[in-house]
């Protein structure tokens, strides 16, 4: 899927993207996957959890998983695939007492708070079920609501970048970036290494995310990280043998 | 070569039988029975998730016996990973004070957060030394996926490689046949997965 302010098109499931790219060679140009299932109805989390555990055997790096997960069973599926994180959204809002009990269980590091937000006028909205809903807390009240509930790491997404390829939201992220101390992710908007280079100067952006590099642009991924470990980003490397 | 995942209900095992299925070992067990621990040629002790609920189960299990058995007294090599390197140290303070397994003088305790972003989450380089047979054929400074609230500390010499995040904690440790790694070489990319070959091929 790549969106386009949450105008999906779709360009293919994961066994499409083995296919054409072998994931592998991919995957050894990131530090982490995030994959998200977009489908917008009748998701299913059995369908969901065999697409994780095929990845699992051909990707070594943390996999965060979610999209449309309600209860314990949804994500102790994903956890049982190979999941080492789960991506929650609607929950975090709707169901905190499950929250808590998945943290409970699986620890603050495994569970991954995903935001939507979009910029109305002077407000910075917040919205769940899969952009379509918007919530009565304004991003920051969210984002020390998410603190609260202890979630591990902050995935945030802008739901007019998404999609676009222009850069992230940089006005936002500057605004917010210092207000939580748990790590954070921004989403929503990467189209070239250089939006990761602008990203990654913010000292409260731990990691920077991309679709659009990964599912449209050949070898962009492996290129834009070669790059950015030439101009002296600091990534992890691992150009050893084996 | 047969490597038994000690089970005792907890931790991320499906990425690292991947891991180990992809180094080519044959023959891989998930089980907390003596007699199959007994059996393999190197021991896994993995884990996510709280000290305190992780040592419950494996007393309920008789693991803490069994590992003590074959490995402290027989000398069978053992990895712990993460939750599991920390189980081999004497204690922790995570959700109130619990003795671990004791393999190891390390004590957990939890990263003050005063500066820092807790859990330490991410790639980041160790300080390693060459002596170490783990990192062999691995850069001196690699780097490796940590994902963790509590860190081990040590004041005794258990031959141990640091990583800093605020002060320096143990990332890795190589006493004598017991050996610990606090970061996930499985999701470590090629850095771990040659570490594990390491952890494979040399102990």
């Amino acid at each position: 899927m790549q969106s386009r302010n949450f105008r999906l098109q779709k360009v293919g499931n994961l066994n499409w993207l083995e296919k054409n790219y072998k994931f592998q060679n991919i995957a050894f140009s990131l530090d982490e996957l995030v994959v998200l299932n977009a489908t917008r109805n009748n998701k299913s989390i059995i369908d969901f959890a065999k697409t994780i555990g095929n990845l699992v055997n051909d990707a070594f790096i943390p996999i965060a998983a979610g999209g449309g997960i309600r209860s314990m069973g949804d994500a102790e599926l994903l956890f049982n695939s190979g999941a080492d994180k789960i991506v929650l959204n609607t929950v975090l809002y709707e169901n905190p007492k499950l929250v808590e009990l998945l943290i409970k269980r699986y620890g603050s590091q495994s569970i991954v708070a995903s935001i939507d937000y979009k910029k109305n006028d002077e407000n910075f909205d917040v919205y769940i079920n899969d952009g379509s809903v918007k919530i009565d807390l304004g991003l920051e009240q969210y984002l020390h609501y998410l603190e609260k509930l202890e979630v591990g790491e902050i995935y945030l997404n802008s739901i007019e970048k998404d999609g676009t390829g222009f850069g992230y939201d940089f006005d936002t992220i500057e605004k917010f970036e210092s207000k939580i101390k748990i790590p954070l992710i921004i989403a929503g908007g990467a189209g070239n290494e250089s939006h990761f280079m602008d990203g990654l100067k913010y000292k409260n952006v731990s990691a920077v995310a991309t679709a659009n590099l990964f599912n449209f642009i050949g070898d962009g991924l492996p290129k834009a990280r070669k790059k950015l470990i030439e101009s002296g980003e600091n990534l992890a490397n691992w150009n050893v043998d084996n | 070569m047969k490597i038994v995942i000690a089970d005792y209900g907890m931790g991320n095992i499906k990425s690292i039988v991947s891991a180990l299925n992809y180094l080519g070992v044959d023959d891989i067990v998930v089980s907390a029975d003596y007699e199959t621990l007994k059996s393999a040629d190197k021991i896994i002790l993995p884990g996510v998730g709280s000290f305190r609920k992780a040592m419950i189960q494996i007393k309920e299990n008789n693991l803490d016996k069994y590992l003590e058995d074959i490995v402290v007294k027989n000398g069978k090599p053992l990895i712990g990973i993460c939750l599991g390197m920390q189980l081999l140290g004497t204690s922790s303070t995570e959700d109130g004070f619990t003795n671990g397994l004791g393999f190891v003088n390390g004590h957990c305790i939890k990263f003050d957060n005063t500066d820092l972003k807790v859990p330490h989450v991410g790639f980041n380089q160790l300080k390693t030394d060459s002596k170490f047979k783990l990192y062999d054929g691995l850069p001196a400074e690699a780097d490796f996926y940590f994902t963790h609230s509590y860190k081990m500390v040590s004041e005794h010499q258990i031959n141990q490689s640091y990583c800093a995040y605020g002060s320096d904690f143990i990332a890795s440790f190589e006493y004598h046949n017991i050996v610990g790694v606090q970061f996930h070489p499985e999701l470590s990319q090629k850095n771990g997965l040659r570490l594990l070959k390491n952890f494979i091929e040399k102990f």
